[in-house]
């Protein structure tokens, strides 16, 4: 072992976590002043509804999309059927949409007006009894965010089973096990570090929904902060509410830490084999397909379709030639922050494995508080702070610029940005941390024995090994980004708008499909994002195989 | 490391230009522009603040977002915000900028001409831009316009199990109420919102289109609907919502509750001038005559008429009421919907 001084990581790993915890401070002073009145009827009254439905929601989403993600994981990379090939990218498609697209677009699409019932109308003539067409519903919230956030845990176990698990499976096959049996004896064990993962994305997902609860009119936890703040004036009430769902969070991450446990099976190792894939032939095959095909209509295909009607419909009136500012805004402001977040993730992670030490864990959990609040609240954390900060540094901007006003980084894309780096963090930390966690620390202390710098190691040795974990972080935050409204909504500069808060402006107004414009624009941005990013790690995946 | 010393320039230039353009969107002595914090995001109100700044050469710099959100920035900024006019919907948004101290006297000539005193705050606080009409909307198959009366007539028995109404978050319903305790007490209140419950169809759910589409599903027969989403849907680019909106009928009851959109002066403002300019020129005839033709709502300027639109649906006969109670009695309101268990 290398004893050093507390070097560069410890350092820069300090500075970032007191900056990510620094914001809370107004927050976390306000949870030991004494309650209100409006606080102890919402413990007594609403506090049980509020939790029982987002365990509702966080549960089945859950459930759902873990096995729709794992059982299309496991076809796609244990299994050879037609289109496979097709489905393999396809599938992580309904990523591109933003749950809230997503629930304006059913919910549209399934009500009076909408396609599904005017084309039973037309079918049948009659009448139809609208409790079979009700979407903004708990089961209706389920359905959107179980499809839109599924692809997260195929993607990661995706990757896993063709990259990490081919030999496990080809001596299961061997052995003579049954398709479900290798499914569940060989591949949920030995992925479970994965599911655990891709599970835990997107509970934090479900935990800070705003759009698709409050649209369908379900009272979880976020939707009861926004409600105590903003409709009752009540920050306290909100305040505590989201201390709540902070403590919710972070037992939960502990779960994860103890379901992922320190047991690996022997990955350290770079090179692997590409699982050898088994034909599935007739019904078997269909079945595969079908299976596939309707999670992408009902996932990607169907809405997508539905907001090109609304777009050939609405489009005269909708674009202009603001839509490319719109659309240069969302990709400028989601590059900038995925940037100083993968810095930020390098530093923590890195000092994470080099360290291991209670403060490196704790900085690490520190790294992923943002993502689990709500967005508004992360919103208005930030410019609670930023005002703050703004009158402190007011007479150093007067002194540069005589007569300049108190707030200048509160005004400026400064907060907008600082926002992003705070509550996405988690996103490109999660990557970046696998990334290290599937490289070892080996070849790290060979070249620190061979008597290279830190620095350098880190850029000849560590950087390049990287590179994957690097991409995969930073196109996941620029999707999260671009994806993003409430923070965009309400940190917004002066005449800065994005794709996003432009939906936001006409969905407001009760006017869907106008809004499909500027959706399709983010879905098709996002879409990009995700094929190049498949693309650049399947050329990584091939690249090591030849090694 | 070459790399690392890159990025960080490229990081700092970014900082740097991120900060001077927050500065150079501040600059209080190139006082050639006013700021809006609004909660209006109509095309209607963007087109507006386009031909003011071609008009007067005084650059219109915009935030948007929902009105809460804004007040509670505005609230935080205290003294330093940089917001010179607020704008939004629902007199309830408006009564809390002033309540929170966040307002200053909005007067000028021009204003007091264009907008009726009732359509002012005391002392000018606040200003309405557009009224907004609450009516009762029925389906016109199966309810004669003859049957329907007052809000009031809507707890009658004969509704039972016929009623369609959005929820206690939506502050459409909120001001509603808030008028009936300002007019009628909160006894009332509190019975009208408790018979309200008694008649429903379903629970209450969706926006105020989702109730007219409800109508002509044959959910329920009657609800109540701002007239401006009428009119929208009508001449929406979605043949079905044209539709669904043709089957239902308007019907202005007695005393129909009226709301505002409006916009108030902030306390701080630092282009006072600039923002009674602008203010000025959103109550002209030209702007009130888009707000009437192009969004449905209802002119505030007194020499405006109504779009041919409106006027089709009939004559409007507003409560009396001091529009201020409808932001004085929201809290209550709010109370008084979770007493009566309206969802």
């Amino acid at each position: 072992m290398l004893k050093r001084k507390p070097g560069f990581y410890g350092i820069a790993s300090t500075i970032i976590a007191i900056l990510l915890i620094f914001p809370f401070g107004d927050l976390i002073l306000q949870l030991f002043q004494k309650p209100n009145e409006n606080w102890m009827e919402i413990k007594e009254f609403l506090l049980r509804d509020y939790i029982g439905n987002t365990l509702i929601l966080v549960f089945f989403t859950a459930l759902f999309s873990l096995l729709i993600g794992t059982t299309l994981a496991w076809l796609i990379s244990a299994y050879d059927f037609p289109l496979r090939k097709f489905f393999r990218w396809a599938l992580i498609l309904p990523l591109a949409i933003p749950s809230y697209i997503l629930a304006y677009t059913y919910a549209s699409m399934s009500s009076y007006t909408g396609v599904v019932q005017v084309t039973l109308r037309s079918w049948l003539g009659t009448g139809l009894d609208q409790r079979y067409f009700n979407i903004m519903s708990m089961p209706g919230a389920i359905f959107i965010l179980s499809i839109s956030l599924m692809p997260y845990i195929y993607m990661i176990l995706r990757a896993f089973m063709e990259g990490q698990s081919a030999s496990l499976i080809e001596s299961g096959r061997m052995l003579g096990k049954s398709h479900l049996g290798i499914f569940f004896k060989v591949v949920v064990p030995v992925s479970r570090a994965a599911l655990v993962a891709g599970t835990s994305l997107v509970v934090l997902e479900v935990l800070s929904d705003y759009g698709v609860a409050s649209y369908f009119g379900i009272q979880t936890f976020s939707t009861a902060i926004f409600r105590s703040w903003f409709s009752l004036g009540d920050i306290d009430s909100a305040i505590r509410l989201a201390a709540i769902l902070m403590v919710f969070v972070l037992a939960l991450l502990f779960l994860e830490k103890i379901l992922r446990g320190r047991r690996s099976y022997s990955m350290s190792n770079t090179k692997h084999r590409p699982l050898s894939r088994k034909e599935l032939k007739g019904p078997m095959a269909f079945l595969a397909t079908s299976y596939a095909g309707i999670i992408l209509l009902l996932g990607f295909l169907i809405p997508v379709g539905q907001l090109i009607y609304w777009a050939v419909l609405t489009y005269k009136d909708t674009l202009g030639n603001e839509a490319w500012i719109l659309g240069l805004n969302t990709l400028g402001i989601a590059v900038i922050s995925a940037i100083i977040i993968l810095v930020f993730g390098i530093i923590i992670a890195n000092y994470a494995r080099l360290k291991n030490n209670l403060l490196s864990k704790i900085y690490s959990k520190i790294s992923l508080l943002g993502y689990s609040i709500p967005g508004a609240v992360v919103a208005i954390t930030m410019i609670l702070f930023f005002i703050h900060l703004d009158r402190w540094l007011a007479p150093l901007y007067r002194i540069i610029l005589p007569g300049a006003p108190a707030l200048v980084l509160s005004m400026s894309l400064v907060l907008l940005v600082s926002a992003y780096v705070l509550r996405f963090l988690a996103v490109g930390f999660q990557s970046i941390d696998g990334g290290f966690e599937r490289i070892g620390r080996k070849y790290h202390d060979a070249s620190k024995m061979l008597g290279h710098g830190e620095a350098s190691t880190f850029f000849r040795v560590d950087l390049p090994m990287l590179k994957p974990a690097l991409l995969s972080g930073f196109s996941l935050v620029c999707i999260d980004i671009i994806k993003e409204l409430p923070l965009a909504l309400i940190l917004r500069p002066f005449n800065f708008n994005t794709l996003a808060t432009k939906v936001f402006d006409y969905a407001n107004d009760e006017r869907i499909p106008e809004a499909s414009v500027h959706s399709l624009l983010i879905v098709l941005i996002v879409a990009i994002g995700i094929l190049i990013l498949n693309k650049t790690l399947d050329k990584e995946k091939n690249n090591e195989h030849k090694n | 490391m070459k790399k690392t010393k890159l990025k960080l320039a490229i990081l700092a230039s970014v900082a740097i230009a991120a900060i001077l353009s927050g500065c150079a969107n501040s600059g209080p002595e190139t006082s050639k522009e006013v700021n809006v914090y609004s909660a209006r995001h109509y095309e209607v109100d963007k087109q507006a603040y386009i031909d003011f700044e071609e008009k007067t050469g005084i650059k219109v710099n915009i935030i948007e977002g929902k009105a809460p959100e804004l007040l509670e920035r505005m609230k935080r900024e205290g003294a330093d915000t940089q917001a010179d006019l607020f704008i939004t919907a629902d007199m309830g948004n408006i009564y809390q900028a002033i309540d929170g101290d966040m307002t200053q006297e909005l007067t000028s000539k021009i204003l007091n001409e264009n907008i009726p005193e009732k359509l002012r705050g005391e002392n000018n606080e606040w200003i309405a831009l557009t009224k907004r009409a609450r009516v009762i909307v029925y389906d016109k198959e199966k309810v004669n316009p003859n049957s329907l009366s007052t809000y009031a007539a809507l707890t009658d028995n004969e509704w039972k199990g016929k009623l369609l109404v959005r929820g206690a978050d939506s502050v459409y319903n909120q001001s509603l109420l808030a008028s009936f305790i300002a007019t009628e007490g909160e006894e009332y209140a509190k019975m009208w919102a408790q018979g309200i419950v008694d008649n429903l169809a379903r629970d209450p759910k969706g926006n105020d289109r989702d109730q007219v589409k409800a109508i002509a599903a044959g959910e329920g027969l009657v609800t109540l609907v701002n007239t401006y989403y009428l009119g929208q849907m009508l001449n929406s680019a979605d043949p079905e919502e044209v539709k669904a909106a043709q089957k239902v009928g308007i019907f202005f009851p007695e005393n129909t509750h009226v709301n505002i959109s409006g916009m108030v002066l902030s306390k701080y403002s630092a282009n006072k001038a600039n923002a009674i300019l602008l203010a000025e020129y959103l109550t002209s005839v030209k702007v009130q005559e888009a707000y009437t033709a192009q969004n449905y709502e209802y002119p505030a300027n007194k020499n405006v008429e109504p779009s041919e639109l409106l006027k089709t649906w009939g004559e409007l006969k507003p409560q009396d009421l001091d529009l201020s109670d409808l932001g004085r009695n929201n809290k209550k309101a709010v109370e008084l919907f979770a007493r009566a268990a309206w969802k």
